[in-house]
């Protein structure tokens, strides 16, 4: 008996402390965030911010809370710290970009009266110099007037040695930025940058709440107003964020475009898609994101609706060409082409993507920077093998591989532990060795695959003959590094992110022209070329077309979603009747 | 026994030097921090090389261990990226009390342990009491009763548990009891949280949210535990000591509880000092489909993320506790079994 | 031994109850009977050999490439004469896979109990029967691999060396590397658990009168601990041991879930569970199959592991 009571003893008072010590965590949390809120904001604007939040929660029952379901937690609330895309598009509430992007992915100004073009005055003829107009009754959720101050300070903070902002893209491209006066922002690039539309301004910072902490400590890395933006532009503020469980943000009351129709938006962190899907069919979220293809049919049963919402991934194979490394096949275009032939994508779409979405011809898809002529190679193993045959690659010693000159077609096929690329290996292994090549499957960890040349990332090193992921690094801008000759990772360039190692003359000259054509036609004609070219050489072998997936409950109303910053419209969406 | 533990406490500190070292090599191999940094797309040179530079990521692995041992503000960064290294550290190491930053979301690596702490010791505290109340309880009367039906059935069941991944259990039940009940108009358990976000963080909601978690928790390792137990006892039980208080006529209670279990005790007290240390750590699977804010979730978001400062902090954590519940096991045996003696 | 009847303790009354008790049986015959008595025990070793069957007999009915081959078009088909246990994500037969899949998990099981034996048994042997300075010594070592939480060794282990070891072949079948990453994995990482226990067992026995007796008569160290002591402290080896087959295979599908177990199209029965994961509902022959081999061969090797334990007990008064 003995034992038996001091252990029931001993784990009695330890889940006791462990209760006290997290019923102690419950209040301090909102105190801690009440807090900077009272010694950052000014004094003026201090009174209502502190009578709203009791008065919110005094009457529950009214208040319209809409639950989102996010598989990651943010890492920060600062914009310019993060690279998460749940971060990114959870910004939309709290902060703001110069201008959103609307569901057909066109820009619609925020905080400027309009875009700035060469017709308006706001863009030089060469390109380097945009004017920014702003809108006059712009404000912090504090109600400070947002000014120009803010943006030269942000473009400060981006470029300052000791920030640790997550890109510099394409701040480090500028000469300078400053105000002319409060209401207006100049912004000089060294050389003329076409994508500056979809690049500039996502998200700002407010000077008053983040200048005197940068005076003092030489940076923001660690300023609260990170992990607590209590004021923001946004049409809802920050509220609370407790690590690992929840964040929620507020109705704005002073947010210039109208106050948003929900009072609470509460997101909820659940790592798990399976029970992601099991929440939202229990009716315990009201959107969730990331789903996979073959949930869908399950949520819909459940009256969810899901929103096919495009921006710019395209899931595609790369092709090792790499000068020196690599299958030698592989730098003969018939065996690409063969490739391409024997392998059904069609079929692929239809069967593990349930036909929801289509095959990819060019990483441009679903832009109008693709050339309108192109489609999908079709799949034709016939011609596959004849192609192959033309190319010396045949069976010489029955094996059921194709071989050259001794050497056998055996490709390495890496991608990430994602489940539907392990799937699409497995089909892609079988439907190529029917035409007589060898796939050999690896699958990765992400931060394992797309690590550095330095680092020996499986992306970057060319150990591998095709490589398959989706990137899509500047959306709804067409631009990308990946086929410059300049990014082919090696020794010297051991962070280049030119994954094929391809290094096509035309083709980089084609890239570099098309980054500095801030004319928006002539840009479409020189990638109109771009894309047939890769198209014909096939140095990318498009599978399939990959929008966001985004699940949202019966209970709320005029959702739209933009591929560029989803939830452009949150301030008009509303709980149904 | 003074001298033992003080000995003891010694030994530990070039063991846990040690230790840090491997692990903070092990650590250099879980992939490039700043390859994606969680993000969908590859992070573009330039910024690969100003951050690598700016957070000492450029630096030797020695160095950077260095660093984190003892601090850097004794030596000098280059954060512009001129060749030149003029702004001084400003971490102090780990000697000093300073764990540093965490590289994904540049929090103190205390504060950021801290805010989960609390979370994964009240679920893991919950359920290991649980572990151990049906594990004594299943263990003792499965040996008392050996080859009985009950010890046959119960040990099936328990077995039939014991090989259901945790994660297969977890989503069953929460598909059972959460999805399903409610959609039956049962009354239903919550699916994923701690608490619903209309009605707020009272103790009945997170209670009520610990149901699931608990459970998946607990069944796996009942198995475990009472087999340890049922064999320990009937041991015991088959002594020479435990014949002789069974011809002197002592109550089966008494025999039961206080002779047998205390000497069957010894292989379950370095079960149980095995494994406490690792509550701390959390549940990582469990946490992460019932959306648990603990430190298992904690731990794999920042090893996913390469975040070297805050995963050390954890593992440390856990060395440190391990060291110190060893020490108690080791003291514990001395006390069950009076005939141990620790020169 | 079957000529032995058990004497009736009526007839031969100028003998003690001892050593009425235990007849002149070897250890090995004493065992044999004593495990047969145990029903539970002999089901899980038919169960066993059952499974061992299916899973290595199984292979001369299907072969290996029809067991990955993929049909996008028959996916998520319930089981029918074609394929009785159903088809999978893409449309491969899971009847063919449990049996591959079944070699590799009943492989990673058994060898890391083995490695786990081996190591743990020595270590925690050495340590307990000697103390001193290489206790101290073991300890420290053990408590370092202890330190060091099993996951994160295995996260590291998987995400670092999978993708580097190349494919091996052993008897025709090509096996992932990653199968020999994971047994390494299970089997590292699990012995101090079973070193400590034998070492407390070790600390406790070894003071025991019985080993001083052999000390006094002279009996070598290395009989003292095989001979005398370790077949005492063989009953918690064994729950360990039997435990560890069982986690092992439970443990390799706990990886799959973390995304960094055996790699497809390798089957094993913890990697289906896991690709079963988001069909619970939709589609029950995903889980169903994996889930009850991986149950029943759990099941049968601990009835194994507690019929052995209770014929090995040297306590124990049954015949």
């Amino acid at each position: 008996m003995v034992i038996r009571q001091s252990t029931r003893l001993f784990l009695f008072v330890l889940v006791v402390v462990s209760m006290i010590l997290a019923g102690c965590a419950q209040p301090a949390t909102p105190a801690a965030t009440q807090a900077p809120a009272a010694t950052e904001a000014p004094a003026v604007t201090e009174a209502p911010s502190v009578t709203e939040a009791p008065a919110a929660t005094e009457a529950p029952a009214e208040r319209k809370v809409a639950t989102f379901i996010w598989t990651q937690e943010f890492d920060t609330l600062n914009p310019y710290y993060t690279n998460m895309w749940f971060s990114s598009v959870t910004q939309q509430l709290y902060n703001c970009w110069a201008w959103d992007f609307d569901e057909a992915n066109k820009p619609q100004p925020r905080l400027v009266t309009e875009l700035p073009s060469v017709d308006n005055g706001g863009l030089s003829a060469d390109g380097k110099v945009i004017t920014m107009k702003l809108r006059d009754d712009i404000v912090w959720s504090d109600g400070t007037p947002i000014t120009s101050e803010d943006f030269v300070f942000t473009y400060q903070m981006i470029m300052a040695d000791r920030n640790t902002v997550a890109s510099r893209n394409p701040y480090d491209l500028m000469e300078k930025v400053e105000g002319l006066d409060a209401r207006t922002v100049v912004i000089t690039f060294k050389e003329p940058y076409a994508p500056w539309v979809a690049n500039l301004w996502r998200g700002l910072l407010p000077a008053h709440v983040l200048k005197p902490i940068f005076d003092q400590e030489g940076t923001i890395d660690t300023a609260e107003w990170n992990k607590a933006p209590t004021v923001g532009c946004g049409p809802f503020v920050f509220d609370q964020w407790e690590s690992g469980s929840f964040t929620r943000f507020v109705a704005n009351e002073k947010y210039w475009l109208g106050r948003p129709k929900l009072d609470e938006i509460f997101f909820r962190f659940v790592p798990d898609d399976a029970s992601q899907i099991a929440a939202l069919k229990a009716g315990d979220g009201d959107l969730g994101t990331f789903f996979a293809y073959s949930d869908l049919p399950e949520l819909e049963a459940a009256g969810i609706k899901i929103i096919n919402s495009f921006s710019g991934y395209n899931e595609g194979i790369y092709f090792n060409m790499h000068a020196e490394k690599g299958h030698p096949a592989l730098k003969d275009v018939k065996v690409r082409q063969a490739i391409a032939l024997a392998f059904d994508r069609q079929k692929l779409v239809d069967d593990l993507l349930l036909g929801r979405t289509k095959v990819a011809a060019t990483d441009w898809d679903n832009t109008p920077y693709n050339d309108p002529s192109i489609s999908p190679w079709p799949y034709d193993p016939e011609k596959a093998k004849a192609l192959l045959d033309e190319a010396g690659w045949v069976d010489s010693n029955g094996d059921g591989v194709r071989d050259k000159d001794g050497v056998e077609l055996v490709l390495k096929y890496g991608t990430t532990t994602r489940e539907i690329r392990q799937d699409t290996q497995a089909v892609a292994q079988q439907q190529l060795a029917e035409v007589g090549i060898k796939l050999d499957l690896q699958s990765f960890d992400p931060d394992i695959f797309f690590a550095s040349y330095a680092e020996n990332g499986a992306s970057a090193n060319f150990s591998l003959d095709l490589i398959e992921y989706s990137d899509s690094p500047n959306f709804p801008d067409p631009d990308t590094s990946a086929w410059l000759c300049a990014e082919i990772p090696s020794d010297e360039n051991p962070t280049g992110v030119n994954t094929s190692g391809l290094c096509d003359e035309e083709l980089d000259a084609l890239f570099k022209l098309q980054a500095t054509q801030v004319d928006y036609n002539e840009r479409v004609q020189t990638f109109n070329k771009i894309t047939k070219m890769i198209f014909e050489n096939v140095y990318w072998l498009g599978l399939w077309q990959d929008p966001d997936l985004f699940g949202v409950s019966s209970r709320l109303a005029n959702v739209k979603i933009s591929g560029v910053t989803p939830f452009f419209n949150i301030m008009e969406w509303d709980l149904a009747q | 026994m003074t001298r033992y533990i003080l000995r003891r406490l010694l030994q530990a500190i070039p063991l846990l030097f040690v230790i840090s070292l491997v692990l903070f090599f092990l650590m250099q191999n879980m992939g490039d921090p700043i390859a994606t940094m969680g993000g969908r797309n590859v992070t573009r040179s330039a910024d690969r090389e100003r951050l690598k530079r700016q957070l000492g990521l450029d630096k030797p692995i020695i160095v950077q261990y260095l660093y984190w041992l003892a601090g850097n503000d004794w030596a000098k960064a280059d954060l512009d990226g001129d060749g030149i290294a003029e702004t001084p550290g400003t971490r102090r190491g780990v000697l000093r009390g300073d764990f540093g930053l965490s590289l994904v979301n540049k929090k103190p690596v205390t504060q950021v342990i801290w805010e989960r702490l609390p979370n994964t010791l009240l679920l893991m505290l919950t359920a290991e009491a649980m572990i151990l109340i049906f594990a004594l309880l299943i263990g003792i009367y499965s040996a008392l009763k050996q080859y009985s039906t009950f010890d046959n059935i119960i040990t099936t069941i328990t077995f039939l548990f014991y090989s259901m991944p945790v994660f297969f259990f977890a989503l069953v039940t929460m598909y059972i009891f959460a999805v399903n009940f409610k959609k039956w108009g049962l009354p239903y358990l919550p699916t994923v949280g701690m608490f619903e976000p209309t009605a707020g963080k009272t103790p009945l909601q997170v209670a009520w949210h610990m149901v699931l978690p608990t459970a998946t928790l607990s069944f796996g390792f009942i198995a475990g535990y009472s087999r340890y137990i049922r064999s320990a006892m009937l041991e015991a039980m088959g002594q020479d000591y435990v014949r002789t208080a069974k011809a002197k006529g002592l109550p089966k209670p008494e025999i039961v509880y206080i002779h047998a279990l205390k000497n069957a005790a010894l292989p379950i007290v370095t079960i149980i000092a095995l494994d406490l240390p690792f509550l701390l750590g959390g549940a990582i699977v469990t946490e992460r489909i019932f959306g648990w804010p603990g430190m298992g979730r904690l731990f794999l978001d920042h090893v996913s993320r390469g975040d070297t400062p805050v995963v050390m902090g954890i593992l440390m954590m856990i060395a440190v506790a391990v060291v110190i519940f060893q020490l108690i096991a080791d003291i514990l045996y001395a006390w069950l079994d009076p005939r141990i003696r620790y020169t | 031994m079957e000529s032995i009847a058990p004497p009736s303790k009526g007839s031969i009354a100028n003998l003690s109850p001892d050593v009425l008790e235990t007849p002149p049986l070897s250890l090995g015959q004493l065992t044999w009977r004593r495990f047969r008595r145990h029903k539970m025990a002999n089901f899980g070793a038919i169960m066993l050999i059952l499974l061992v069957l299916y899973a290595f007999g199984g292979a001369f009915v299907f072969s290996e490439a029809y067991a990955n081959k993929t049909e996008t078009g028959a996916r998520l088909q319930a089981p029918s004469r074609e394929h009785p246990f159903g088809t999978d994500t893409v449309g491969r037969d899971i009847l063919a896979r449990t049996i591959y899949g079944g070699q590799i998990s009943i492989l990673i099981g058994l060898t890391a109990m083995l490695v786990e034996l081996v190591i743990g048994v020595t270590v925690g042997a050495i340590s307990g029967f000697f103390g001193g300075l290489i206790d101290s010594l073991l300890m420290r070592i053990t408590e370092a691999v202890i330190v060091i939480p099993q996951i994160f060794l295995l996260l590291v282990m998987a995400k670092y060396f999978a993708a580097s070891i190349p494919n091996i072949t052993i008897l025709g079948r090509t096996f992932s590397g990653s199968v020999v990453v994971i047994i390494l994995v299970i089997g590292v990482t699990t012995w101090p658990y079973l070193a400590r226990i034998v070492r407390s067992q070790f600390l406790s026995i070894k003071e025991n009168d019985f080993i001083l007796a052999a000390r006094a008569t002279g009996t070598s160290t290395t009989e003292i601990i095989f001979r005398h002591i370790l077949p005492n402290s063989i009953a918690p080896i064994i729950v360990s041991g039997t435990l560890s087959v069982a986690s092992a295979i439970t443990l390799e599908a706990y990886i799959s879930f973390l995304g960094l177990g055996v790699r497809p199209p390798t089957a094993t029965w913890g990697n289906m569970l896991e690709g079963a994961y988001n069909y619970i509902e939709t589609a029950w022959w995903l889980w169903f199959f994996p889930g009850a081999l991986i149950a029943l061969i759990v099941l049968s090797i601990n009835f194994v592991g507690d019929g052995l334990r209770d014929a090995l007990d040297p306590h124990s008064r049954a015949i």
